[in-house]
């Protein structure tokens, strides 16, 4: 009966005292959650399910397979900026630096060099025969024909129309020398047996980087991601199915230094467009030569170097060059990499790399880039100590001039690099 | 003033006129109206349709040579009953292209009586290839030869996953290649032949003499030759030609080349065949011209170079061409509108510019007389398409003496409508809830990209 026991008024914490004694010495046992974890609500009206939301969203994306992915990437269309590989703004280069996360190192990397040249060769396999003299020279009466066929053996009745000249002239020549070349070093190279050629591809990527305040409206005040688009329309590219080593190991790009600008891109000028978000390499998903190996440029009758020096504006020559790399190349090997699964969320296990050639018929610059990094958007930036690499050189004549039937000055320094951009493939 | 002005002139008067009849849509085929058509007049309140009056004929002016009329010239104002002076027709006195009126027919430089019927690329003969074997004095065989099909049937000619590579590239040209579900035609016709274009060269390393060759874009032609009585020339731009240092071999011997003598040329009489033709009669003759000339510039007939025989340097190239010899054409449907042509119709123009390639060559050769027989007959290869459906031909020509419809012919071999694929659908086409085509590519058939392999190898194989 319960009114039997005199239960003392402070009840001690054990009772009845001494029974829980004997448990003194073993562990106390691990408690089963009888209920399921208590998370934030999805649906309520608040910052929090708005978090949680975005949480979801991004488990979502990165548990379904790659082409549901890029789907679910690209399918909201809101305002975002349009950037233009080729620009007519001032000192392009290091807005798009910022805007891509790029380090830009003059030069190219020691892959290219002369010097390490010998050591290269001699680590490649003996599968395929090496470039010695008799090849290279091969080679030369290859470019020196295309280059005659195209600007001594054509005539023609009268010159170009307006801003037609590198379309009509420069445009064949550079689609001739490119085939042609490509053809050539084949036997050299076995994975350019297995190229793809494109001519007048297309190439887009779309992504975020930065984030503004909105100033006016109904979402005034609340935090927006600043979203770019790049549509890019080089003159041709050869696609391959394996990926390009990388030039340098992830860990050394922690060290470079990328510009950092603070005022908003429309500053630039850079101007917001609403319409498709199209992730793009130049082919779609199921292509097996899903990687790139090298772009190729052709500078417009606008932003060429006699018309820039006309407007006393030769300063921004390579500025241009540069921003037009850049972005194109940020471009490619994004999408690259976004076919492969990666994006902000899953940043890339291994660096992508890919190579471009800008020329205006004469000057010649050569760029490498290597994607190290996807996550460029506010919250995965945040502590994110890679950077993405651009390797260039200064623009690089590769002939003087046609005289008379014969080709005057072509440069062997500028030819053997175009060579070796495009005996570039991976050791296996 | 010039015509022109005054027609748009008068048309502008009439649309800002108060009194605006909608006339536009009651012209008759001269520009008047017409009387039988009514004018409506909509924008007014009283009597909204009225009948156009009909046109006044001028007065007939009788001139009575050796009468002077007097004239209210003198008088600089109009006056009732003096004629109205004629003055010379003004002139400017310095050369302005924007306002320069051609000369008529009779009145150029290179006006001749007999005219000249001239093949373009945007001819369209009715009788297609029959017509084009009777111009060009040839014995058209179905078939290509079975020596070159089986060029392409030697393993080392055939590329390592020879098939899986092709269908690659289809798919590649009608479904990867835009952000769009599908690429549109003449978008995907190119692609699809520059892509097995590129995987014909691709060979390069096992065959070097695929290096000697250079692929020409929008090539232009000229070559001409007698036929009967009539003159007759090819101007005009194809597409993509692959221009070779060596030529091609001969496809048939001596001995059926002196066969073809026997062979009498199809006749499609009452046609004439020079219907569809364009007849001109300002040229210049003895155009021999195969060269560049790159898009954009405009075809001008009278000002090439010089002709053939009177320049040193040779037809449409300065200095030594290093591709001389045409290897293969090759030819795509055109996206213009206006100018569609039928399968028979682009056999036919295939032949036509293939017979002047070699032609011109001819005549670069062995000079521009007629020959009846030539010692080392000229090949020329030709490939078109429109996207799926290929037409082969290989064209050797053995005589230039074309005047007679007797003697020694040419010879070509036509391999007529092969499919490369059946279907390549973005969709599946579904009739009554059943699958009747599946999406992707479909009925893929590897012998016609054999052909074509054949075709690009042969003479470097």
């Amino acid at each position: 009966m319960a009114a039997r026991i005199r239960l003392p008024l402070l009840l001690p914490r054990s009772f009845p005292p001494f029974r829980s004694l004997k448990h003194v010495h073993t562990e106390a046992a691990v408690k089963e959650p009888q209920y399921p974890p208590i998370v934030v609500s999805l649906t309520a009206k608040s910052k929090s399910a708005r978090l949680r939301l975005n949480e979801e969203r991004i488990k979502m994306i990165s548990s379904s397979p790659v082409e549901e992915k890029l789907s679910l990437i690209t399918r909201n269309q809101r305002m975002k900026f349009v950037v233009y590989p080729q620009t007519f703004s001032r000192n392009p280069d290091r807005w798009y630096q910022h805007f891509t996360k790029t380090a830009y190192i003059p030069g190219l990397p020691e892959k290219f060099n002369p010097g390490s040249e010998g050591s290269q060769s001699a680590a490649d396999q003996p599968a395929a025969p090496e470039i010695d003299g008799a090849a290279f020279n091969e080679i030369r009466d290859l470019v020196t024909r295309v280059i005659l066929h195209e600007h001594w053996h054509k005539t023609r009745k009268r010159k170009p129309f307006l801003y037609k000249h590198q379309e009509l002239v420069i445009g064949p020549f550079l689609k001739t020398l490119v085939s042609d070349l490509t053809y050539s070093l084949a036997k050299y190279n076995p994975l350019l047996r297995l190229s793809s050629l494109d001519l007048s591809p297309q190439v887009n990527f779309y992504w975020r980087r930065g984030k503004r305040i909105i100033p006016k409206g109904h979402r005034r005040g609340r935090q927006e991601p600043t979203r770019f688009q790049i549509d890019d329309h080089p003159h041709s590219q050869i696609r391959i199915p394996q990926q390009l080593p990388q030039f340098a190991p992830l860990e050394a790009s922690y060290t470079a230094e990328v510009p950092e600008i603070h005022l908003a891109p429309n500053v630039m000028p850079l101007f917001r467009r609403q319409y498709d978000n199209n992730i793009f390499t130049g082919t779609k998903l199921p292509d097996p030569a899903c990687y790139g190996h090298t772009q190729f440029h052709l500078v417009p009758d606008r932003y060429h170097r006699d018309r820039l020096a006309r407007q006393q504006h030769s300063d921004q020559v390579e500025p241009f060059l540069r921003a037009n790399a850049t972005a194109s190349l940020f471009a490619w090997t994004g999408a690259q990499a976004m076919y492969q699964g990666f994006w902000d969320y899953q940043d890339v296990t291994r660096p992508f790399v890919s190579q471009a050639v800008i020329t205006d018929g004469h000057f010649f610059s050569f760029f490498c880039y290597q994607l190290n990094t996807l996550a460029l958007s506010v919250e995965t930036d945040a502590n994110n100590p890679r950077k993405n690499l651009l390797w260039g050189t200064e623009s690089l004549r590769l002939y003087e001039g046609v005289q008379d039937g014969a080709v005057v000055g072509l440069d062997d320094g500028v030819l053997r690099l175009l060579v070796q951009f495009l005996m570039n493939r991976p050791h296996s | 003033m010039i015509p022109e002005a005054t027609r748009y002139l008068k048309a502008t008067v009439s649309l800002f006129s108060p009194n605006i009849f909608l006339n536009a849509s009651k012209l008759s085929a001269h520009g008047a109206p017409s009387s039988l058509q009514t004018r409506r007049n909509l924008r007014v309140s009283h009597c909204l349709a009225a009948k156009v009056p009909p046109p006044k004929k001028p007065r007939e002016k009788v001139e009575i040579p050796g009468l002077e009329m007097v004239t209210y010239g003198d008088r600089m104002h109009y006056v009732p009953g003096l004629a109205k002076p004629v003055y010379p027709p003004w002139e400017m006195s310095f050369k302005d292209p924007r306002y320069y009126r051609s000369p008529p027919a009779q009145e150029m430089a290179l006006y001749k009586d007999k005219p000249c019927y001239i093949f373009n690329q945007r001819t369209s003969i009715l009788e297609g290839v029959r017509q084009a074997a009777w111009l060009t004095k040839t014995q058209v065989s179905p078939g290509l030869l079975p020596h070159l099909i089986s060029l392409a049937a030697k393993p080392e000619n055939q590329l390592p996953d020879q098939d899986e590579r092709v269908q690659n590239a289809i798919k590649h040209s009608r479904f990867w290649d835009t952000t769009e579900p599908r690429p549109r035609k003449e978008r995907y016709s190119n692609t699809l032949l520059l892509n097995l274009l590129h995987l014909c060269a691709s060979l390069q390393p096992t065959h070097p003499a695929v290096g000697r060759r250079i692929l020409a874009e929008n090539y232009s032609l000229a070559a001409t030759w007698k036929r009967g009585e009539d003159l007759f020339q090819i101007r005009g731009r194809n597409g993509l030609l692959h221009c070779s240092m060596d030529p091609l071999p001969r496809i048939c011997g001596e001995q059926e080349v002196l066969e073809t003598s026997d062979w009498v040329l199809e006749s499609f009489y009452p046609v004439s065949p020079t219907i569809d033709l364009q007849q001109v009669s300002v040229y210049k003759e003895e155009m021999n011209y195969t060269g560049e000339s790159p898009p954009g510039f405009p075809e001008m007939e009278l000002s090439w170079s010089s002709s053939n025989h009177l320049s040193p340097i040779g037809s449409g190239f300065r200095g030594e061409y290093p591709y001389p010899h045409a290897h293969t054409l090759y030819f795509l449907e055109t996206s213009d509108p206006n100018c569609k042509l039928r399968p028979e119709q682009f056999r036919a123009k295939m032949i036509m510019f293939t017979f002047g390639n070699a032609l011109a060559r001819a005549h670069k050769l062995y000079g521009t007389q007629p020959q009846s027989l030539l010692e080392c007959p000229i090949t020329v290869q030709a490939v078109g398409t429109n996207g799926r459906i290929f037409q082969f031909l290989v064209f050797q020509l053995n005589t230039t003496d074309l005047s007679g419809d007797d003697g020694i012919k040419n010879q070509a071999w036509l391999d007529e409508d092969v499919e490369l694929y059946d279907f390549a659908k973005v969709r599946p086409f579904i009739k009554r809830k059943e699958v009747k085509v599946p999406a992707g590519l479909a009925g893929y058939k590897p012998e016609t990209f054999s052909k074509f392999l054949a075709l690009y190898l042969h003479g470097a194989a």
